[in-house]
Order: C-alpha cells, then sequence, then structure tokens
C-alpha cells in the first residue's frame, strides 16, 4: 500500500517535472510547425483585433515600421497582394513596431492600405514573437501553426508565391 | 526457485525473508552461522522491508530503487552528464536573444555543433538530466524507507538477553569470572555505564546499555533534507515561481515587468564615479564607477490591466533606492543594479514661437517627441503637426524618412496658419536639437517662412530628456526558501550522524562466566575505552587494546 502511495507520488511528481521540461522545450525561439504566440492589439479605428479572431483563416502576420525601408516596400505589394487573394480568404495583419500614432496615419494614408494595421505598444508583441529584424513575415496556416518566417524583405513574386501556397493548405 | 528459506530462530522468533541475525536474540542465521568471525550489524541484521521471496511487478520497480548499489550508479551517472554541462556555456547564460543554432557552431566549430545538437547546451533543462534528478529522488525515499522502518522497529524493542553466538562475535568482546552474585555484578557494572551516559536495560543476569541511539536517524533526516532540497529544485518549473530577466528604463520611464503584474518607474538613475586622487596611480584618468543608483518605485498594476486602448491604473507599493548588492525587494521579486547607459534621450521640449516682425514670443508649448497634441494655438498662430520623425533623415527617394523609432535626431513638420500667410498654411519644419538644424540646415528648408517666424526653445530648463538608462535584473526564486530548509536539514542529519555514535553493551553472566559484547558504527577505540573505564570502577583492570575482537573498522 504504501509502496503503491509513493510510487504514484513519484510518478506525479516526476512525470510533472520531466513534462515540464520537454514542454519548455517547446517554448523556445518560434520555427516552422509551432503556434505563434497570440496578441490582442488595436487598429487604427481603435478596435481590438486579435488573432485568434481568425482561426482557421489563412493569415500573414508582418511587422512594419516606417523606420525600414524594405517595410516601406513592401507595404504597397502586400495591399495589391490583399486586393487579388482577399476572396479566397487571406488576411493580413501588419504590425506596427510600435510607433506613434501620427507617424503611422501618415504612412497609411500615403500608400491607401486597405488591411488591418494594428498598433503594438511598447514592443510586447514583438517581444513575445522574438523579432531579431525587421522586416519580419510570418505565414500561418488555417490550423494556427507557422508554415513558414521570412526574416527580411521579399519581391512582389515572393510573396505571392507564398501565399499561394498557403492558400492551398 | 529458491528453496524456501527457514526464517525460523531456535529462540522461536519467526524472522522474515533476508534476516541476517534473529530480531530477537541475535543468534546469526543462514548457512554462516559456524563462523566466528565478527558479525555484520548493519541495520542490525535485519531484513529491508521490501525484500520478498515472491517479488511481483511493483516489488520489482520497488527493488530497483531500494538497492544502494543502484542509488550509486544514479549518483555517478548525474555527476559525469553534470560535467557535461560545463565544457560550453549553457544557453540560459546569455542575456540577449542569441541563436543558439549558429552561436555554437560559430564560436567553437565541429565540437560545439555537436554539443549543440546533442542538447547539451541545455544539460540542467533537459528531460533526461531532470529524469536523472527524480530517479535519485526516488531512490532516495525508497532506500530510506526501506531501510529505516524495520530499523526503527529493531532498535524499539531490543531483547535484552542476547544469544551467546551474538555477544561473542561482536567486535569488542570481553569475557571474565565473576566472583560472587552475579545480579549484583551486573547492577554494579550498569551503575558506572550509567555514569558514562548509557542506558540502562537489565534482565536479571543480562544487561543492555545504549547511548546516543539518536544519531542512528541522522542519515534518514539527511536524506529527508536532500528530498526537500530536490522537490524544491524541481519546483521551479511551476510557472511564476522563478524568473530571471533584465529590463531597461530610461530615466522618468515606467516600464512593465514582463509577465507579471508589476511596474517598475525610474525616477533618476545616478552614476558616480571616483575622482583621480582616489584612484590608484595606474587606474589614474579611467572612469570607475563608485556608485550607481537607481531611485525606483515598484507599482502594482490594479485595474486596466490587459486593456490595449486604457492605460493601466497603478498603485505605488514599494519604493527603494537600488544600488549594487541592495535590491528592491517586494514579495520575493528582487530588482538588481546591472547595468547602465549614459546616452541621453530627449523626451520632449517646450518651444516658443516667435513672431519675427513684431518680435512677439507667443508660448511656450508642450512638444513631446512620441504622440504629440496634433494642434497647438498659440496667440494668432496655429500649429498643426503633419508629420514627425524620430531619426530624420532623406531618403533615397529625396522624401524625408526616419531612420530609427528612438528619438535620436528628432524632428517635427507643422502647417502654419496666422498673420501674414497663406491661408492654407505654410509647412515648416522644426528640429529640437541644434546639431540637427545645421546639419540639415533648417533655415534653408524653411525658406521665406524662417524670415517670418521661428520656432525655438529658450533655456534647458524647457528641454526634457532622460539623462540616462538603468538596467535593473529582476529576479524572483519562490523555491529559495525551500532549498534552505532543505539543506538545513540535511546539515542537521549530518551532525548528528557524524559527532555521535550509537553505542550499545550486552552483557550475560552465565554460571559465573562474564560474556560482554559491544557494538558501535564508529569511532571503537571511545567504544572500548567506555567498556574498559567502567570495568575500571568496579575494580577490574583490563587495556582496552585487548578487548579488540578483530574484524574491519575495529
Amino acid at each position: 500500500m504504501v509502496q503503491i502511495v509513493i510510487l504514484i507520488a513519484v510518478l506525479i511528481i516526476g512525470g510533472y517535472a520531466i513534462g515540464s521540461t520537454l514542454f519548455a522545450a517547446d517554448k523556445g525561439p518560434l520555427k516552422e510547425g509551432s503556434e505563434p504566440p497570440q496578441f490582442k492589439l488595436a487598429d487604427l479605428d481603435g478596435n481590438l483585433k486579435q488573432l485568434s479572431d481568425y482561426e482557421g483563416k489563412a493569415v500573414v502576420v508582418n511587422f512594419w515600421g516606417t523606420f525600414c525601408p524594405p517595410c516601406v516596400k513592401e507595404m504597397p505589394e502586400f495591399e495589391r497582394q490583399y486586393q487579388k487573394w482577399k476572396d479566397e480568404g487571406l488576411v493580413i495583419l501588419a504590425i506596427n513596431l510600435s510607433e506613434d500614432t501620427l507617424t503611422v496615419n501618415n504612412f497609411v494614408r500615403r500608400f491607401d492600405l486597405h488591411y488591418p494595421i494594428l498598433r503594438d505598444v511598447n514592443r510586447k508583441t514583438e517581444r513575445s514573437y522574438g523579432l531579431k529584424s525587421y522586416p519580419t513575415t510570418f505565414f500561418i496556416k488555417p490550423d494556427g501553426s507557422i508554415m513558414e518566417i521570412k526574416v527580411g524583405g521579399m519581391t512582389e513574386a515572393e510573396i505571392d508565391e507564398r501565399i499561394e501556397r498557403l492558400l492551398q493548405l | 526457485m529458491l528453496l524456501v528459506e527457514n526464517t525460523k530462530c531456535e529462540c522461536g522468533h519467526q524472522n522474515s525473508v533476508g534476516t541476517v541475525l534473529c530480531e530477537s536474540c541475535g543468534k546469526p542465521l543462514g548457512y554462516n552461522d559456524e563462523s566466528d568471525l565478527p558479525l555484520e550489524m548493519r541495520y542490525d541484521g535485519v531484513a529491508r522491508r521490501s525484500q520478498k521471496s515472491n517479488p511481483n511487478f511493483i516489488d520489482r520497480i520497488w527493488n530497483f530503487f531500494s538497492s544502494v548499489k543502484i542509488a550509486i550508479y544514479l549518483i555517478v551517472i548525474t555527476f559525469l552528464t553534470a560535467m557535461l554541462g560545463t565544457i560550453y556555456p549553457q544557453e540560459n547564460t546569455f542575456i540577449n536573444n542569441f541563436d543558439p543554432s549558429v552561436y555554437y557552431e560559430e564560436t567553437y566549430g565541429l565540437p560545439g555543433k555537436l554539443y549543440y545538437l546533442l542538447g547539451l547546451t541545455h544539460t540542467y533543462e533537459s528531460w533526461w538530466f531532470i529524469g536523472l534528478l527524480v530517479m535519485i529522488g526516488t531512490s532516495l525515499v525508497i532506500c530510506s524507507l526501506d531501510r529505516v522502518l524495520p530499523l526503527y522497529r529493531a532498535l524499539s524493542k531490543q531483547q535484552v538477553r542476547k544469544h551467546l553466538q551474538f555477544i561473542h562475535r561482536q567486535k569488542t568482546v570481553f569475557r571474565h569470572k565473576v566472583e560472587g552474585d552475579a545480579e549484583q555484578w551486573v547492577e554494579n557494572y550498569g551503575a558506572q555505564l550509567k555514569r558514562k551516559g548509557y542506558r540502562i536495560h537489565l534482565d536479571g543476569s543480562a544487561l543492555l546499555a545504549e547511548k546516543n541511539r539518536f544519531s542512528r536517524w541522522g542519515p534518514y533526516i539527511n536524506h529527508i533534507g536532500l528530498i526537500l532540497f530536490l522537490l524544491a529544485i524541481l519546483a521551479r518549473s511551476i510557472p511564476s515561481w522563478q524568473m530571471d530577466s533584465y529590463i531597461t528604463i530610461p530615466d522618468g520611464d515606467t516600464v512593465q515587468i514582463a509577465d507579471t503584474n508589476y511596474y517598475v518607474k525610474n525616477e533618476k538613475f545616478t552614476v558616480e564615479y571616483y575622482k583621480d586622487e582616489e584612484l590608484p596611480d595606474k587606474l589614474k584618468g579611467t572612469s570607475r564607477a563608485k556608485l550607481f543608483e537607481t531611485k525606483a518605485v515598484l507599482y502594482e498594476c490594479v485595474s486596466n490591466c490587459n486593456d490595449q486602448l486604457q492605460k493601466p491604473v497603478l498603485r505605488e507599493v514599494k519604493r527603494h533606492n537600488i544600488v549594487v548588492n541592495e535590491p528592491l525587494k517586494y514579495k520575493g521579486i528582487k530588482l538588481y543594479q546591472f547595468d547602465f547607459d549614459t546616452t541621453p534621450r530627449l523626451n520632449a521640449v517646450h518651444p516658443v514661437l516667435v513672431d519675427k516682425q513684431t518680435g512677439q514670443v507667443y508660448g511656450p508649448f508642450d512638444l513631446p517627441m512620441k504622440d504629440s497634441a496634433l494642434q497647438h494655438k498659440l496667440g494668432p498662430y496655429t500649429l498643426d503637426l503633419y508629420a514627425n520623425y524620430m531619426e530624420f533623415d532623406i531618403g533615397d527617394n529625396g522624401e524625408p524618412t526616419t531612420l530609427s523609432r528612438d528619438p535620436i535626431a528628432p524632428a517635427f513638420i507643422f502647417t502654419v496658419k496666422g498673420p501674414g500667410l497663406d491661408a492654407k498654411g505654410e509647412p515648416y519644419i522644426y528640429f529640437p536639437m541644434q546639431k540637427d538644424k545645421v546639419k540639415f540646415s533648417q533655415d534653408t528648408i524653411n525658406g521665406a517662412l524662417a524670415n517670418k517666424i521661428e520656432i525655438r526653445v529658450d533655456g534647458m530648463e524647457n528641454v526634457d530628456f532622460s539623462e540616462a538608462s538603468t538596467y535593473l535584473n529582476v529576479r524572483m526564486d519562490k523555491a529559495l526558501p525551500y532549498v534552505w530548509i532543505g539543506a538545513t536539514f540535511s546539515m542537521v542529519g549530518l551532525l548528528m550522524g557524524s559527532y555521535w555514535q550509537h553505542r550499545r553493551i550486552w552483557l550475560r553472566v552465565d554460571e559465573g562466566e562474564l560474556s560482554l559484547g559491544a557494538h558501535t558504527n564508529k569511532n571503537w577505540y571511545g567504544m572500548r575505552s567506555d567498556v574498559a573505564g567502567a570495568l575500571q570502577k568496579i575494580g577490574i583492570t583490563v587495556d582496552p587494546k585487548s578487548l579488540d575482537n578483530g574484524g574491519n573498522n575495529a
């Protein structure tokens, strides 16, 4: 009886300890196949949007800033891609890198962007995604896992090819 | 199948399987009982709790962990693998975001790559290392239980009159002819032993004297301590039990400690350097810090904590001037001074608008670098903020752009309306920093408007900047008190087992023939001198060395 109680205790405590190390290994840097961290951010109109709102859809999460020339170049390309694929259910979420309101508004007006622009605050979301350089784009499959992480700028053809692949999944 | 062992002693006591010495009279059991070598007295010869003739599956697992040999293997394997973890730095010793898959190969070449691929870069968090610790813990619990319970039972119901073989085969033995009344003699001797701190149990002409039995529990108390220690270390993986992170706070800013409900404000960071006359010659002329101090305030968020749209409501909980080794402490969280950066950062300016024709000065108005008000009304003038840049530059396409999001070279473009100006407004670019004003030739860009108005800051009192940023190390370790408790238990157990010895003397007089045997777990020299000293007191002089009956450690 004592034996069983002790062996069960060992199983529970040891199982928890070993299990949490395996789980922690999963928490390392984001990679293909892992689950992207959740976020809840305001768009330009002050509406809160969160990643889980788009469950079951192909989502492109792009981190950008007006101070980053390749990001600036990409934004209108994403707009064209958005117009091309939005009827097939493509979602583009462009997360600004914690810049101020006027800067972001001016930028969006200048390029006439129609996909949701989300405002990160104090670099929180960018940190949770472990960003090291800009732009960084996450292609998220409808099942909620990451298809690809692209660090650095892309040509429009590269974006197009990836979105096409993403929508086929 | 083994023969069923006959475990019944000739004294009539039924012993359990695996018993070496009869639990009652002490007679050696088994095939070697004809020998007259000193007895193996470990655990008083009782069977381990789990020794069974027919072990089932659970018994087999139990027996595996009950083995001291296995425990030693486990400990040795753990030591060896722990050594592997010290070859290269572990991943968790790096503070900055770094990519281990690249770092180890770049820094150490192929061995580094292999080290990373084998997972040794996080040895101490790996499943197999934690697994080894869990197994050691299990082995500690089971080994101890398996031995301490039978030992406790054996020691709490000891028979006074032991078998002659048991007495004669102790490592300290004395035989003697007793004249006169045997019981009287035993009583006298017992009285002498009592003066040496022994507890005396009499049974006619037999005696058991015992001292410092508690030292036998030392190893088990030590094990309890080690188990607590291990559990405490394993408990660190419980979320929010352990934290070791770094935050950067510019003067005057309030920053959230990630994954907590706490915010820290750096009211002012100060660094003081030694003056040259305070330094030894070879260090003169170098800047050696004498004091780093962060005037810190810790806040707890009370509402709007996870609301992106509203400012969190904070309540001050603690205020402390953090210097090296004097962290801010609050409910287990500790904020240590870690580093600093004395690059100043411009937060806001309070400029005035000067009408160059009339000499009239309007303002000052508040112009923070980030999220400024979009319109400023100054007398007859209206300034509409059209654009702002944190690190102004002219891009490749000739358009103004920003190189970063930190206010390194801030610039503001206003649309100015007012007397004598275009009704639609005229653009005016304003650089708060003099160096940028010159570099980008503000007056040239502004053209004719530069002759009509000027936006400028009068005096340093109208400049709000952070002189420095402080870097704090945030630590939390809720397991630490338990680690200390475990360590204390472990130490107490060690002391109990090391500085006291469990000594026992058995004797019986049979027809004028005294047989005395004594046992201790260590310090046989002291054991023999106790026996001989008490004999001396009742008139029998014996050389303590002559009591030695051989045997190891004797």
